[in-house]
């Protein structure tokens, strides 16, 4: 037989061979590293990965976009400070708050980020760019169940009655919802005794308990639900697949969530997360990402609306939202999520 | 000189002992500190509240469901598999397989659309007349031991099929010829064969299910909670890890007293022969 022989000396050369690219790609990776962002899972993700990507590279690093719920992003870097999972972290005011507090994201310069004075100034923080805002409400199926006026319908029309799916207190788009209701049916945000009354008072309302809006958004496509707590994100979401799917504002109004990118304290990259923020908030991202399925709300000055963005919320409105005390929350977050698995558990 | 053979087993125990059992000592010694020091409290708070001693029972109870559903349905392939031909024999290992070929998260969300109101049991128990609207069985134990029988099935089959393919088949055929009818042969032959395969098995499926946070969160919702789920809680929610730690370890106690009970079991003078 006539085929090639791998001799010992062959392999050696191999396994030298070998060693030596991994070397070189080691010192390749030291040089440059490139920046780990967490975004949200889903049609974020997909759009971060779309947009950015090219962008971050352009500027000189490679950006890898990891899929993470803001609760997620904050236990992974708690569980190792000093080499953090994520360079860059994507998260809501009430997950900003448990951050600051445990020293887990450091101020930035915006001087790094060319593009910061084009923000409106109600969006630039000193922990880092609002990259969107979040505007929540109630997602129903026209052709299972009429529009609701708000919350309260939810629980007093029987049109909805075991239709409606919620989730626990992990998920802020519930938190804000919950807060809403205790207005309604108690004497204030922070009263979740009269939240958790009124679940007892309506067990039909707990025939569809799920752990995320993400599990929702499967089970609305089956058509095993006809209605949930969102955002405008996810509705639009909905209707890119072809469901037919409709936002309502609360008519006690919309709680809202500003979504911001911080840098971790102890990034492998800090220029790499400055140029990722630079990128996430350029007027070519922005209008990108403001198109479906994402239909971000643009916080970039110079980026016009969409109609389709315009029809659920102006750049008027934004300022009129409700945003929630996370601070308050955050507070009494672990004994309310305890309370409801409590309440919800079969 | 014969090699006492430890020296291949190095590299395992190395990693082993790197990679399991340093991290699961630290998580024990962590499960049992409070404030930096040294407590019980974590034991204590857990076994306090009612409604935790309700999530273990239930895990459990869900543990035993899916083994009972596994036996049920993995002994008829196993008995097909003793009264196969070669050929037959390897279609049912491969079709035993093929579920593990893809992912636990893809076959989940697939159980999704089965257990959901538009899904084939609804639609084919509506046209059959046995319901008059359409139904869903996401978020029920019945559902949820249904999927997990499904996802688990493999890890009962495949030491069956291990210990029967060791077993001479004419053992039932002298059975048969001493006049003995199919059921007899069954219990009397058959089955006792399998007992080491039904230990593994069971072991296996029960360590599987109760530690199964994707489909218990997916299938069983938030309304049917097990420990998985608590442990999520604890360290991605309200980040008490040394609670999450205590209850880490009271899930490995769990499953830890069933194989230890099902050791027992095999122990007994009536199977002990067979093992």
């Amino acid at each position: 037989m006539t085929g090639p022989m791998l001799t010992r000396r062959h392999f050696g050369a191999l396994a030298g061979g070998l060693a030596t690219a991994g070397l070189l790609r080691r010192a390749a990776f030291a040089a440059n590293p490139g920046v780990v962002a967490a975004t949200f899972p889903g049609a974020w993700e997909d759009a971060y990965r779309t947009v950015l990507t090219p962008m971050v590279k352009a500027a000189g690093f490679d950006l890898t976009v990891a899929p993470s719920m803001a609760q997620d992003q904050l236990a992974k870097v708690m569980a190792s400070r000093s080499h953090p999972a994520y360079d860059s972290l994507l998260m809501s005011p009430g997950q900003t708050a448990v951050a600051t507090e445990n020293d887990l994201i450091q101020k930035i310069d915006p001087s790094k980020i060319p593009n910061w004075s084009q923000l409106d100034p109600s969006f630039q923080t000193e922990w880092g760019p609002t990259v969107t805002v979040e505007v929540n409400g109630i997602a129903y199926n026209p052709d299972l169940v009429p529009a609701p006026k708000g919350y309260k319908d939810l629980f007093t029309n029987p049109a909805y009655a075991g239709k409606v799916s919620w989730t626990g207190f992990e998920s802020n788009t519930a938190v804000m919802a919950y807060t809403q209701i205790a207005k309604i049916f108690g004497t204030g945000p922070d009263d979740m005794d009269a939240v958790f009354k009124l679940f007892k008072d309506h067990p039909e309302s707990l025939s569809a308990v799920v752990d995320s809006t993400n599990h929702q958004m499967s089970m609305y496509q089956q058509g095993d639900i006809a209605v949930f707590m969102c955002s405008t994100n996810n509705v639009a979401h909905l209707k890119s697949l072809g469901l037919k799917a409709e936002f309502v504002h609360p008519e006690t109004g919309s709680p809202a969530a500003p979504v911001y990118l911080h840098l971790t304290k102890g990034a492998a990259d800090p220029d790499g997360v400055y140029a990722y923020m630079n990128a996430a908030i350029s007027k070519p991202a922005q209008e990108a990402l403001q198109q479906p399925p994402t239909e971000m709300f643009p916080t970039n000055m110079g980026v016009d609306l969409t109609p389709s963005i315009a029809a659920y919320i102006t750049k008027a409105q934004v300022k009129t939202l409700v945003y929630p005390d996370w601070v308050s929350i955050n507070k009494n977050r672990g004994a309310w999520t305890k309370s409801f698995d409590a309440i919800v558990a079969k | 000189m014969r090699s006492s053979g430890i020296p291949y087993l190095l590299p395992m125990l190395v990693l082993s002992g790197l990679f399991f059992v340093l991290p699961l000592v630290l998580l024990i010694l962590f499960s049992f500190t409070r404030d930096g020091a040294v407590s019980l409290q974590n034991y204590a708070a857990f076994f306090e509240d009612p409604f935790n001693v309700k999530v273990l029972t239930a895990t459990a109870r869900l543990g035993l469901e899916t083994v009972a559903g596994t036996t049920l349905l993995g002994l008829p392939v196993a008995l097909l598999y003793w009264h196969s031909g070669p050929k037959t024999r390897q279609v049912l290992v491969f079709l035993s397989l093929v579920p593990m070929l893809t992912s636990n998260v893809v076959r989940t969300f697939a159980w999704i659309v089965i257990l959901g109101r538009q899904g084939p049991i609804s639609q084919t128990l509506m046209a059959l007349g046995a319901t008059g609207a359409p139904f869903s069985l996401l978020f029920t134990e019945f559902g949820l031991v249904l999927t997990m029988t499904q996802i688990d099935l493999p890890l009962i089959i495949l030491p069956l099929v291990a210990v029967l393919s060791g077993t001479r088949r004419d053992l039932s055929d002298a059975a048969a010829t001493a006049g003995a009818g199919p059921w007899r042969i069954f219990v009397t032959i058959l089955l006792p064969l399998m007992v080491p395969g039904l230990l593994a098995g069971w072991i296996l499926v029960f360590a599987s299910t109760s530690a199964s946070f994707v489909t218990q969160a997916v299938i069983g919702g938030a309304r049917n909670v097990y420990v998985p789920q608590l442990i999520y809680r604890e360290v991605g929610i309200l980040f008490d890890w040394p609670l999450a730690s205590a209850i880490a370890v009271i899930l490995l106690v769990l499953t830890g007293g069933t194989l230890l009970a099902l050791a027992s079991l095999a122990r007994h003078p009536r199977f002990a022969r067979y093992v």
